[in-house]
């Protein structure tokens, strides 16, 4: 096999890696991410403060911090030792859970900024039409929100995108680290540079995409103001 | 008896008395107009009785039945105060109709929401319900342009079809042309005004004196939070008894 189709393979097997991370962040915080922001805007002013408590520390320190904590403290404390499955999956797993928890508290700052920016005249003509609290989320001001939400959330999908690769950090084999590995020594190479310079363009290319897709949405629902 | 009957109504936000002390009743098929200057609680008083604020004191029946009272937690269940709404429609000062849906979408939704929670109607009966609501508003042909495709005038029209669809008892309208341009409003009181020859049971927070003294069956002027003056129309606006009255209408012939 030629050098290229050694690196290519091997980069595509990390790629992989970043776009399941990838996806199974935004699977998980997205929803978490609303369910957060509910918490953020309670009434109930203790779920409240607690909320605007976690997500100002998840916020307020770095994720790669917070990755570390995730995967090798647990360890220290629980009797079984760490709980994470060994090897890759095990690192998969305890990524997955930092990224999402990082992620549903930025995310949920924006459904924040984008429920409250929604006139409370649109909830009100909901209540006297007698629709449920329910309907009035669903029906009405959901397809407002995302309208509102979508050109920051791009921009902090995209930012996720680049962000997987601090997962590096505890070993996850990810995009970067597969090209890394040609510098230091594997497949019988050492010394390549490029396929180091080579990731970058799986980044440029897959967050080219996403900007396509996000751009289509905006227009899909350009349809109304 | 009185389709609506509210009885010593009061409301304070904080330590601000925005309402004090507000009866009247009104009968089926009336028109009631509510003048008054801005602050002296016309809209809080609308938004109450839309169960969007709660009284502190007083009761609301409608048609015998007490709807709301502030000294029986049993009246004011949120998920009965859902179904109470129902005898009530309100047409908003800046419309708030949904942005995202058709013209007749905004007609049809609540009603098919309803219909799918309590059976009954097919959604085809409400849809030619909602084109026949918009046809009376003169709006036939713009049923599928969304909102923000509609002059100001339009959308208020809309508005009103939209509240109408729901069949409420008394139709509450705040200020329905305060938010137009002046060439606009027209229109939108053309409209009202063959409601109320229909025999629509309403109450109109208007500053459109000319209008109230025309439309309505009975007037009521607010000041202050507290009803100064109540009566015919032609007696409240044309030969006021009390000062404050006569101040306040001044300020209109003055424009």
């Amino acid at each position: 096999m030629t050098v290229f189709a050694t690196v290519i393979g091997a980069l595509n097997v990390g790629f992989l890696q970043t776009l399941k991370l990838f996806a199974v962040t935004l699977l998980g915080a997205i929803p978490l991410g609303l369910v957060i922001s509910f918490g953020s805007m309670s009434r109930f002013s203790p779920l409240r403060y607690l909320t605007k408590l976690v997500v100002w520390v998840i916020r307020g320190t770095p994720l790669m911090l917070q990755l570390i904590i995730m995967f090798y403290i647990p360890g220290y404390f629980l009797p079984g030792g760490s709980p994470w499955p060994g090897g890759e999956s095990g690192r998969f797993l305890a990524s997955s859970i930092a990224f999402i928890i990082n992620y549903s508290c930025y995310f949920s700052e924006i459904y924040r900024g984008g429920i409250q920016g929604i006139p409370v005249g649109q909830q009100e003509a909901g209540q006297v039409l007698g629709m449920t609290k329910r309907q009035i989320f669903f029906k009405v001001t959901l397809l407002q929100m995302i309208k509102r939400i979508i050109p920051p959330m791009s921009n902090e999908i995209i930012t996720l995108v680049k962000d997987t690769s601090i997962a590096r950090i505890i070993a996850l084999q990810e995009l970067i680290w597969a090209g890394y590995a040609f510098l230091k020594g594997s497949h019988g190479y050492s010394g390549l540079i490029w396929p180091l310079f080579f990731t970058g363009i799986y980044y440029l290319i897959f967050n080219g995409v996403l900007t396509l897709f996000f751009g289509w949405v905006e227009r899909k629902l350009d349809y109304f103001r | 008896m009185s389709i609506l009957e509210v009885q010593h109504i009061e409301k304070h936000f904080g330590a601000t008395q925005v309402l004090t002390d507000i009866s009247f009743s009104l009968e089926k098929g009336q028109a009631l107009s509510i003048i008054g200057s801005s602050g002296s609680g016309k809209t809080t008083l609308l938004r109450c009785l839309n169960f969007l604020e709660k009284p502190n004191r007083g009761t609301i029946a409608v048609n015998g039945e007490v709807l709301f009272d502030a000294a029986d937690p049993a009246t004011q269940i949120e998920g009965e105060i859902r179904k109470k709404r129902l005898h009530f429609g309100l047409v908003f000062q800046n419309f708030n109709l949904f942005p995202q849906y058709t013209a007749l979408q905004n007609v049809t939704l609540a009603r098919e929401l309803l219909a799918k929670e309590r059976g009954g109607e097919t959604r085809e009966a409400i849809q030619e319900a909602g084109r026949a609501l918009l046809a009376q508003m003169g709006l036939a042909d713009r049923a599928d342009h969304y909102p923000h495709q509609l002059s100001g005038g339009q959308q208020q029209r809309v508005a009103i079809a939209r509240a109408l669809a729901l069949q409420p008892d008394i139709l509450c309208f705040d200020e329905p042309t305060s938010a137009l341009d002046p060439e606009l409003t027209g229109e939108v009181l053309r409209v009202i005004r063959s409601l109320a020859e229909k025999r629509t049971t309403m109450i109109i927070v208007t500053h459109e004196m000319a209008f109230a003294r025309d439309v309505a069956d009975q007037v009521i002027f607010m000041d202050g939070g507290v009803i100064v003056e109540q009566g015919d129309p032609r007696q409240v606006i044309d030969h006021p008894r009390e000062e404050r009255t006569r101040r306040f209408l001044a300020h209109y012939a003055e424009k």
